[in-house]
């Protein structure tokens, strides 16, 4: 059974999400509270899809995102950042980041569940052709 | 193939052969300055205003955390973007590189091609961020 770890700071949002995560039945759910906590739970856990929040204390959603994308034994663990901060602005900072998926607040449960079964598919080459696409796309060009 | 802003990086790190390094990942989109200690990274950053600063976390005897905090209290280095670049990877090290203002953490060893990816989406994150129109 493929293990997702769920990292938001609102206990009930938290409850929301295995409750919709487990809707598949499919996943084992693991849960922490807060970004340092979640980041314990990635190296001990080892899980095969993070769910991340943005707001939290201790270290916020994208510098988990960072945290995780700048190493190589986390680097291809498939993130999805759950967040009420629905700007565009924020969305372009957690995809600059190097999340797989953007989802906002309120949620629905299929489209929790689509997007995880999305992101476990990635590989590794996905994930980098999509990073050098973000370059060609974003960065500063001459 | 797009052709970018050759990217200015004040590259400070104590070990001449993790620069060599680094210079030869990073090609030739970069002009990179090189500062061995926190004395001269300070200097060059007095000198002129690079467009990302990466440290080491250990610089020497001296500390890659204390330029950051230094980087954030400094008015005009505020927005400056900051990866760590380092050896030092327990969850320790990466929580207090974030706490001490780091905006990015790469741990060595790293790909090239991926280290060049980052470096270009976290100077267009720092920009965004500050100008999102």
């Amino acid at each position: 059974m493929k293990k997702v770890l769920v990292i938001d700071d609102n206990p009930t949002i938290v409850e929301l999400i295995k409750y919709a995560v487990n809707l598949q039945g499919a996943y084992n759910v693991v849960v922490a509270y807060d970004g340092v906590q979640g980041l314990e739970r990635v190296y001990a856990e080892q899980p095969d899809c993070v769910i991340i929040d943005v707001k939290m204390p201790r270290m916020d959603g994208y510098q988990l995102v960072r945290c995780l994308r700048g190493d190589a034994r986390t680097m291809n663990i498939p993130l999805i950042i759950l967040s009420a901060m629905t700007r565009e602005q924020d969305q372009m900072t957690g995809l600059l980041s190097g999340v797989d998926d953007y989802l906002t607040k309120p949620f629905k449960p299929s489209a929790l569940n689509a997007a995880i079964e999305r992101v476990l598919r990635l590989t590794p080459a996905d994930r980098q052709r999509r990073m050098d696409h973000l370059v060609q796309t974003q960065a500063e060009r001459e | 193939m797009q052709q970018f802003r050759k990217l200015y990086i004040l590259l400070v790190d104590s070990d001449p052969g993790a620069c060599y390094r680094i210079q030869q990942a990073l090609g030739e989109g970069f002009v990179l300055r090189n500062a061995t200690s926190l004395a001269e990274a300070k200097q060059c950053l007095a000198d002129s205003l690079p467009d990302m600063l990466i440290s080491e976390v250990r610089i020497g005897q001296e500390s890659g955390l204390e330029l950051c905090r230094f980087v954030r209290l400094t008015p005009s280095l505020r927005f400056l973007p900051v990866m760590l670049l380092t050896s030092h990877a327990t969850l320790q090290d990466k929580v207090a590189g974030f706490d001490a203002g780091a905006d990015d953490y790469v741990v060595k060893p790293y790909d090239a091609r991926h280290l060049v990816a980052r470096i270009r989406l976290l100077s267009r994150m720092k920009r965004f961020e500050q100008n999102p129109d």
